[in-house]
């Protein structure tokens, strides 16, 4: 539904120095400077496929996602979305896709939800049987039926959220391009945000594009990702496959009761993996996948263990790293 | 855009000017009070001072009853004044909504800009009421149906005429990031040579005469002249040729600062 080919973007910004004389200076004469936002990617998505798309601030996921739903000019590369040409902001198009900013509301600020809804009805022609239907189950779905009276100035940030949400899918579209929806939430609203869209994905097949800093959201939405640094893809496959191959370790916690402090050295020696911390009561390993259990039984038959914990590396922390790395994610 | 979504947009917004309802009236009342009292004390020292019952064929009543007017008829072809919005979207992104939701941007802001007419329409029915019944009505004034309906296109080509002025001043904002200072300067020359400073009359023969060619006139001037009467029939069709013309051209030039303006949009804010 969704189908890139070496797309790029430029801006092109004036760079001024600070200062009078600077200024003045700009009117006559302006240095540009150019900012691959990006360069060159090439991706798909397809029915019913939640892509979640991460990087660092600057990476250029937001550009991309403007270009895809015809806000923005691409400079170069093609561009189809539901066989057609984004920018060309043809009505067939734009009655078929949502674009969903965290950062931005959408609603007019000063009409209650309802008022907005009713101008969405509007807007997308939707037939009135459908449209108490679909609104009905969305306010439902989020529990915000009180709240739609209310000016949307007046909402707090969940339920705006939530009001945005419902004015993005009431004319069910096919295509969901959504730019860190969670951001600024409770954990209760992101939750209740998350199941709302697994729900929708459920009902409706669309194909989505999720952009966000939560890795909880990209975890229980997202079975692939696209991992961009500075405007260029390094990865872009299965959520599972990029976290096995970094995190090809476990994190082992263990309580302990007091004991002297040489014979802890003595056993710290002898401990299998990586010791990250030995201290009075608590000692944490990291160790390799295959070596967990022998680590475990290692740690409960030789040292005096109140409570053990064993943890997954943070899927955020493993996709930090790559980030910061050089060069692609091999595949 | 279709008629319903326009209409929606419309009352939508009449009903959310009509619902501040404490600005809605300090707005008319104190606004009109002040406007209307410096007229009144400016042109009775002016013709107090030259000591003659006419200025130009103008008389003193005469005079008033052309600048309640204005100010009446003003509201009606300024619309939202605010078309200030059209530059915000610009610079502060909410163009973008436009930009996905299958609809015009345009018009949309059309449909609110005539939803600001509804309080104006209120305020010209009351203040015109009060005036009818407080103040002398000037013998020379001949407000017949036929002017009234005559005024009425006027307005609403001077309505058409200032949203088509607006717009692409206003998207400038494309390319600059303030568009005040455009504003305020074409205010300030729409009001001084669109005859809501002065009747334009009052100007010399060629300034008059240039005039005459330019769009101005179709703001402030022609609705009012030809509801008091002090323009025919037969001017103000010839007047209304002009004014349609000048619609289209500024039209054709705003469709092409806007398609420009479209790449260079980069949908700040997000
Ligand atoms: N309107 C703009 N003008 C100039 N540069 C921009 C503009 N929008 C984004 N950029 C630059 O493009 C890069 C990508 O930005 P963006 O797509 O917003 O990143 P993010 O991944 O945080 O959403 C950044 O370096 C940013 O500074
Ligand atoms: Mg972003």
């Amino acid at each position: 539904m969704i189908r890139v080919r070496n797309l790029k973007k430029e801006f092109r910004v004036h760079r001024k120095e600070p200062g009078l004389i600077a200024s003045i200076r700009s009117l006559f004469v302006r240095e540009h400077i150019v900012k691959h936002a990006l360069k060159g990617v090439s991706f798909e998505v397809g029915e019913g496929e939640i892509l979640g798309l991460v990087g660092a601030n600057g990476a250029g996921k937001t550009t991309l996602v403007k270009i895809l739903s015809g806000i923005i000019h691409p400079s170069g590369g093609e561009v189809s979305v539901l066989d057609h040409d984004p920018w060309k902001r043809e009505d067939d198009f734009r009655s078929r896709i949502a674009l969903i900013m965290g950062q931005k509301a959408q609603l007019w600020w000063d009409l209650p939800a309802a008022d907005c809804f009713l101008l969405l009805k509007e807007i997308y022609r939707i037939p009135d049987g459908q449209y108490r239907d679909t609104l009905a189950n969305l306010c439902d779905m989020l529990k915000v039926s009180g709240e739609i009276n209310f000016q949307i100035r007046r909402l707090s940030l969940g339920e705006r959220m939530k009001m945005e949400l419902i004015a993005a899918l009431l004319h069910r579209p096919r295509v969901v391009f959504l730019d860190e929806p969670t951001i600024g939430l409770d954990l209760s609203a992101q939750r209740a945000i998350r199941d709302f869209l697994l729900q929708y994905r459920e009902e409706h097949k669309p194909a989505m594009i999720l952009t966000s800093h939560y890795m909880e959201d990209i975890e229980r939405l997202c079975e692939r990702i696209l991992i961009i640094r500075d405007g260029e893809f390094v990865y872009d496959g299965a959520l599972d496959r990029v976290v096995r191959h970094y995190a090809n370790h476990k994190i082992l916690t263990a309580h302990l009761k007091r004991w002297p402090e040489e014979e802890r050295a003595a056993a710290v020696a002898r401990l299998q993996g990586e010791v990250l911390e030995a201290g009075r009561d608590q000692v944490r390993v990291k160790v390799d996948r295959e070596d967990v259990t022998r680590c475990a039984q290692q740690l409960l038959s030789e040292w005096p263990v109140v409570d053990l914990n064993i943890e997954e590396v943070d899927i955020g922390t493993v996709i930090e790293r790559i980030f910061n790395e050089k060069g692609k994610v091999p595949a | 855009m279709n008629a319903r979504l326009f209409a929606l947009v419309f009352s939508l917004e009449a009903r959310k000017l009509m619902s501040y309802r404490v600005d809605f009236w300090l707005n008319s009342v104190i606004g009109f009070a002040a406007h209307f009292s410096i007229v009144y004390f400016l042109w009775q020292a002016i013709f107090s001072e030259s000591g003659s019952e006419l200025i130009r064929g103008w008389s003193f009543e005469m005079m008033l009853l052309y600048y309640v007017l204005v100010i009446l008829a003003g509201k009606l072809v300024r619309g939202a004044e605010h078309l200030g919005d059209i530059a915000t979207d610009i610079y502060e992104g909410g163009l973008t909504r436009y930009i996905i939701y299958p609809t015009s941007y345009l018009a949309f802001k059309y449909a609110q800009h005539l939803g600001n007419v509804v309080p104006a329409l209120v305020q010209l029915v009351l203040f015109a009421t009060l005036y009818v019944l407080l103040l002398p009505m000037p013998e020379e004034a001949a407000i017949t149906p036929a002017s009234i309906a005559m005024a009425a296109v006027s307005i609403g080509l001077g309505n058409l005429l200032f949203y088509s002025f607006m717009a692409p001043l206003q998207s400038v904002a494309y390319w600059a990031d303030n568009v005040w200072s455009l504003n305020v300067m074409f205010r300030f020359s729409s009001n001084l040579l669109g005859g809501a400073m002065l009747p334009l009359t009052l100007f010399p023969e060629w300034g008059q005469r240039v005039l005459d060619f330019l769009p101005f006139k179709h703001l402030y001037y022609v609705p009012v002249s030809v509801l008091i009467g002090t323009m025919g029939p037969a001017e103000w069709l010839r007047s209304l040729g002009v004014g349609l013309v000048w619609l289209l051209v500024i039209h054709l030039v705003f469709r092409a600062v806007w398609n420009r303006g479209k790449f260079v949009y980069t949908g700040v804010g997000i």
